[in-house]
């Protein structure tokens, strides 16, 4: 399977939900995504699969627009010939297509919030086990960063991770330069203490091309 | 002039004004003692009686509540103020289609309470009734023109009824509007509803005014990615290739993993048909600028020919340093090319070859992830012996690597052995018990293996347990758990099966199969109400819509908040859903047949039926107590075990009722299911609904032959229908003809004869 990552839809949110259920014990119900979805609808982002074989041939006469309509823009898709998955299983948004893989943010929207500077949380990170360890974290974070950053001028984010989770804290301080701000007693629901961390922006540090080598510079032609 | 106070010809209709006044404070308990007053004196004060209801209901007397609103609208249903109650009150149960019909008449009896406007609007909304959304909104908005939401929600009301060009005219007067007057605060939804603007234009299939707006409002749109995205399709869509071409380009500068750029750049580049060579040479380039990109790397494998000499170079790349970082998923990710043979033997005599020769040049763990390669590799193409082999090795090597459990647990199932697999999990569980994601996994496998209860209390150590509960059952229904749902109540169907197999051997009088058959029933019932809970928890799917309607208008995110319309429309097309409606209907089915049979058994005389479900119940007792202390369930269930609910299914009724509707629901939103139409035909023949049976099967046949290559099935099933008709002796004639006649339209070998149609449709 190819892995796209991409912005989260409301048709996602179902499958989002379900690789929250099998990963993380902190859950939330299905109005809670919604919320996300539809209040900042740029700051949530998906790791999908999707089917690298070649469209069927003919191809040649088809026009733009028929090329177009099997390219699956911004995950608006109906699928209304085939079943999605006639297994049933939750992670399937359409056919071949399953989430493994999801960031779920939203920006201070408390009005009695302390800071009244724009700043966004991250709610909720996953990646289903089998599909680990191959960076999907990481880029599912840094679309989310930077679109919180562009779109709603956020000044930095924060977030919650158990002191006792390595992945996810080698994840946010190393590879994506957290601070832990503090440390919250007891923080979850089986008492666990949680880091809680903190990124401020730099917009142009934020671009996923940032420290490239080689970088498009959008003129030259490419073949 | 002072407004003088309204005068009420009752002391009645004075004291429920007043009591209203409580209500709209919250101060119920005073509400109702004034309604209760009012009431003593006049039994039938409509007013009263609507305030009754909803006072009850906000004060937790549920049952009592309805049955006050039915007998206000009795006394009062042209009575605006009932009619607004009684919309209110259902509006609270989530009863939202009587909440519109109450809500309109309160308006056409003539409230002048405007923002009764609102809510109709959106109950309007919920129950789809757009033709009557426009002109509510449309009123609402002259009574409150001075707020942007207003305008939205009625553009989007035209929207919805495809009046394209009303709502982008009411998307411009509002700009036009408040143009002067935007802020800092309101840049976000100005962005939005520009964006839903253009989105509506481009609809309307004006592409070329639709990319003049974007670029006109360039400076005013925040969300950069959409705005690129349309950008780059409009351009696309114009003939604009070579322009579309940049801006595919910025997009990957922002997202070089989101395959999808990739493929339109092709198309902008006119590529997708080169040669291999041309292509390639385009993504190696893109290569360079995003070397931690997958999609580039993975596409051309899709694109260069097994035989190409490149294919095994760039495949050898691609899985070789996946194996050697440790990527669990080296495999899964290069599984798609196996549809391909050539492919799939290339990719196995790379891995091989890397096996027998490089591996010892690596440190160890590079080893076990070959094995643990080639052990898929095997699982794939179900030789479950060498796959066996490769996972043992791996783990004799490694036997601290959860994934190799995980691994070895899905090939022991394959091949059949369910309680060994599901102790091979455990133990990979027990590796790391602070992931959930093993914790899922090994609950997963207890369920195959028919251990519903078992796998309950793994599936618990992660959920939140109220203090009066022994496990985590009630916290996964409330967050909405349904794959735990959809596993248990299959695992329980089983179990079920398993019981009737069992009575079936021992005989049917005897003592013991009577204790098994105890056994089958309460399976029988708990299967059912777990299945029922995912039907709840689709409920509550449906009604969290809801809020939405305004809560979207307000923050301005039209564009999503249409995809969330449409996404609802389609709910229960959700596999997970038609999986447990699948499994619901079956067992549905049994019941059915059970009744149908003690029906038509004569010989069985009603005595011996009473007395049989007497006998059941009492040494229910015991078993039932038994299993309670498997099951768990909560305290405050009061069907703890789903006898009741499967008592209530037994009188036909509610059976035949719940079929219907779970028909008509997935007949028009999951309308591309095989089982979908599967269910509808065997519903509507039984029922003697042949002009509904004979939809369904033309429904059917186009999903289960779509090229019409004329399948055996086809025809077996339209000769089950022909004979169904014929062989009942009860049937409208003019309705067996119109059946005949669309058999044979449908299916014109049918007219020349059975025969002749069982001879075509041979494939
Ligand atoms: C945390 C989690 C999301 C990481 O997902 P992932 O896709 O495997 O992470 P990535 O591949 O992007 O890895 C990012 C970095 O973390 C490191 N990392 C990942 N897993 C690690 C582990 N188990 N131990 C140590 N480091 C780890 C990677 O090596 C990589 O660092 P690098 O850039 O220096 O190589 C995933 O482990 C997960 O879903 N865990 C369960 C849910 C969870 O804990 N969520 C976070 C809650 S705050």
């Amino acid at each position: 399977m190819g892995i796209t990552i991409r912005r989260a839809t409301i048709r996602d949110v179902q499958a989002m939900q379900n690789a929250n259920l099998l990963n993380l014990p902190e859950n939330y119900q299905l109005k809670y995504y919604m919320y996300h979805i539809l209040s900042w609808p740029q700051t949530s982002f998906v790791a999908t699969t999707y089917d690298v074989d070649e469209p069927e041939d003919e191809s040649s006469e088809k026009d733009v627009v028929d090329q177009l309509a099997e390219v699956n823009l911004a995950g608006f898709t109906t699928v209304d010939s085939a079943e999605i998955d006639p297994k049933g299983d939750s992670a399937y948004i359409n056919k071949g297509e399953k989430i493994v893989g999801y960031v779920l943010g939203k920006m201070e929207d408390d009005p009695d919030a302390e800071d009244k500077i724009p700043h966004g949380h991250i709610t909720s990170l996953a990646v289903m086990r089998t599909y680990r360890r191959m960076g999907l974290a990481e880029k599912l974070m840094k679309q989310l960063l930077y679109a919180m950053c562009e779109v709603f001028k956020a000044r930095y984010v924060s977030l919650h991770v158990r002191k006792s989770n390595r992945a996810a804290l080698h994840l946010y301080r190393d590879s994506l330069t957290f601070e832990v701000t503090s440390i919250e007693k007891c923080y979850y629901q089986d008492d666990e203490d949680a880091y809680a961390m903190k990124k401020v922006f730099k917009l142009e540090e934020m671009l996923p091309y940032h420290g490239h080598s080689e970088v498009d510079d959008l003129t030259t032609d490419l073949i | 002039m002072v407004a003088r106070k309204p005068i009420f010809a009752h002391k009645e209709d004075a004291n429920a004004r007043e009591a209203l006044t409580l209500y709209e404070a919250k101060q119920y308990k005073k509400a109702l003692k004034l309604v209760d007053q009012n009431l003593k004196k006049n039994l039938s004060h409509a007013e009263s009686l609507a305030l009754k209801g909803c006072c009850n209901y906000q004060l937790g007397h549920k049952s009592e509540a309805e049955n006050y609103i039915l007998r206000a609208l009795k006394n009062g249903s042209t009575n605006y103020l009932v009619n607004h109650l009684a919309g209110i009150y259902y509006r609270n149960v989530e009863n939202y289609p009587e909440a519109a019909i109450w809500y309109k008449a309160a308006v056409d009896n003539g409230s002048h309470n405007t923002p009764i406007l609102r809510d109709l609007a959106l109950l309007q909304l919920q129950t789809r009734d757009y033709k009557n959304l426009r002109e509510c909104r449309q009123k609402y908005l002259e009574s409150q023109p001075g707020f942007r939401a207003n305008w939205t929600a009625l553009a989007v009301s035209h929207h919805l009824n495809k009046d394209f060009d009303a709502a982008v005219s009411t998307l411009d007067k509002i700009e036009g509007i408040i143009k002067e007057h935007l802020q800092e605060q309101d840049m976000y939804e100005h962005s939005e509803c520009v964006l839903y603007k253009i989105s509506i234009i481009f609809e309307t299939g004006n592409v070329a005014r639709a990319l003049e707006e974007l670029e006109a409002k360039s400076d005013e749109i925040r969300d950069r990615l959409s705005f690129l995205e349309m950008k780059a399709n409009f351009l696309l869509l114009l003939g604009k290739q070579k322009e579309a071409s940049l801006i595919y380009r910025q997009l990957l500068q922002r997202n070089p993993d989101q395959a999808s750029y990739y493929q339109s750049l092709e198309i902008a580049l006119g590529t997708s048909n080169e040669a291999p060579e041309i292509r390639l040479k385009l993504y190696d380039k893109l290569s360079s600028f995003y070397p931690r990109a997958d999609p580039p790397k993975i596409l051309p494998l899709s694109f260069l020919p097994a035989s190409h000499p490149e294919f095994k170079k760039r495949a050898a790349d691609y899985v070789l340093t996946q194996l050697k970082r440790g990527v669990p998923a080296a495999f899964v990710n290069i599984k798609p090319f196996y549809n391909d043979h050539h492919k799939a033997s290339v990719i196995l005599s790379i891995v091989q070859e890397f096996f027998e020769n490089e591996i010892n040049n690596f440190p160890p763990p590079v080893f076990v992830w070959a094995n643990y390669f080639l052990a898929q590799h095997y699982l794939y193409v179900n030789q479950l012996d060498k796959a066996l082999c490769y996972i043992d090795t791996a783990l004799e090597h490694t036997p601290t690597l959860v994934e190799l459990y995980i691994l070895k647990a899905r090939i022991v199932k394959h091949s059949g052995d369910f309680i060994e697999a599901s102790h091979i999990m455990q133990k990979g569980r027990s590796l790391d018990l602070q992931d959930r994601f093993i914790n899922s996994k090994a609950t997963k496998y207890l369920f195959r293996a028919n251990k519903v209860e078992e796998a309950i209390d793994c599936v618990s150590l992660f959920t939140k347990n109220d203090d009066d509960a022994a496990n985590g059952l009630g916290d996964l229904q409330v967050m909405q758990s349904n794959w735990t749902l959809v596993e248990s109540a299959e695992g329980y169907s089983r179990l079920y099966y398993e019981q009737c197999a069992l009575a079936k051997q021992e005989g049917i009088e005897s003592e013991k199969s009577t204790e098994t058959m105890d056994l089958a029933e309460i399976y029988l019932g708990l299967a059912l109400k777990r299945f029922m809970s995912v039907l709840k928890v689709f409920q509550v799917y449906e009604n969290d819509q809801f809020d939405y309607h305004s809560y979207c208008m307000r923050v301005g995110t039209t564009r999503d908040y249409i995809e969330m319309v449409k996404w609802e429309d389609k709910l229960h097309s959700t596999p997970i859903y038609v999986r447990a409606i699948r499994g619901f209907t079956k067992l549905l089915q049994e019941v059915r047949v059970e009744l149908l049979n003690s029906e038509t058994d004569e010989t069985v005389s009603k005595e011996k039926k009473k007395r049989n479900v007497k006998k059941i119940k009492q040494i229910n007792v015991k078993k039932k107590n038994e299993v309670m202390a498997r099951v768990q369930p909560s305290p405050k269930d009061e069907d703890p075990l789903g006898q009741k609910a499967l008592n209530e299914f037994r009188e036909a009724n509610k059976l035949l009722s719940q079929l219907e509707s779970l028909v008509k629901q997935l007949s028009l939103e999951a309308a591309n299911y095989l089982f979908t139409w599967d269910l509808a035909y065997d519903f509507y023949k039984h029922e003697k609904k042949y002009v509904l049976a004979l939809q369904a099967l033309r429904s059917w046949s186009k999903i289960v032959d779509p090229q019409n290559k004329k399948l055996r099935v086809v025809g077996n099933r339209v000769l089950d229908l022909q004979s169904a008709v014929e062989q009942d002796g009860s049937v409208n004639v003019a309705i067996a003809k119109v059946v005949q006649k669309g058999l044979e339209s449908a299916f014109p070998e049918l007219s020349e004869g059975q025969e002749n149609l069982l001879s075509v449709y041979s494939h």
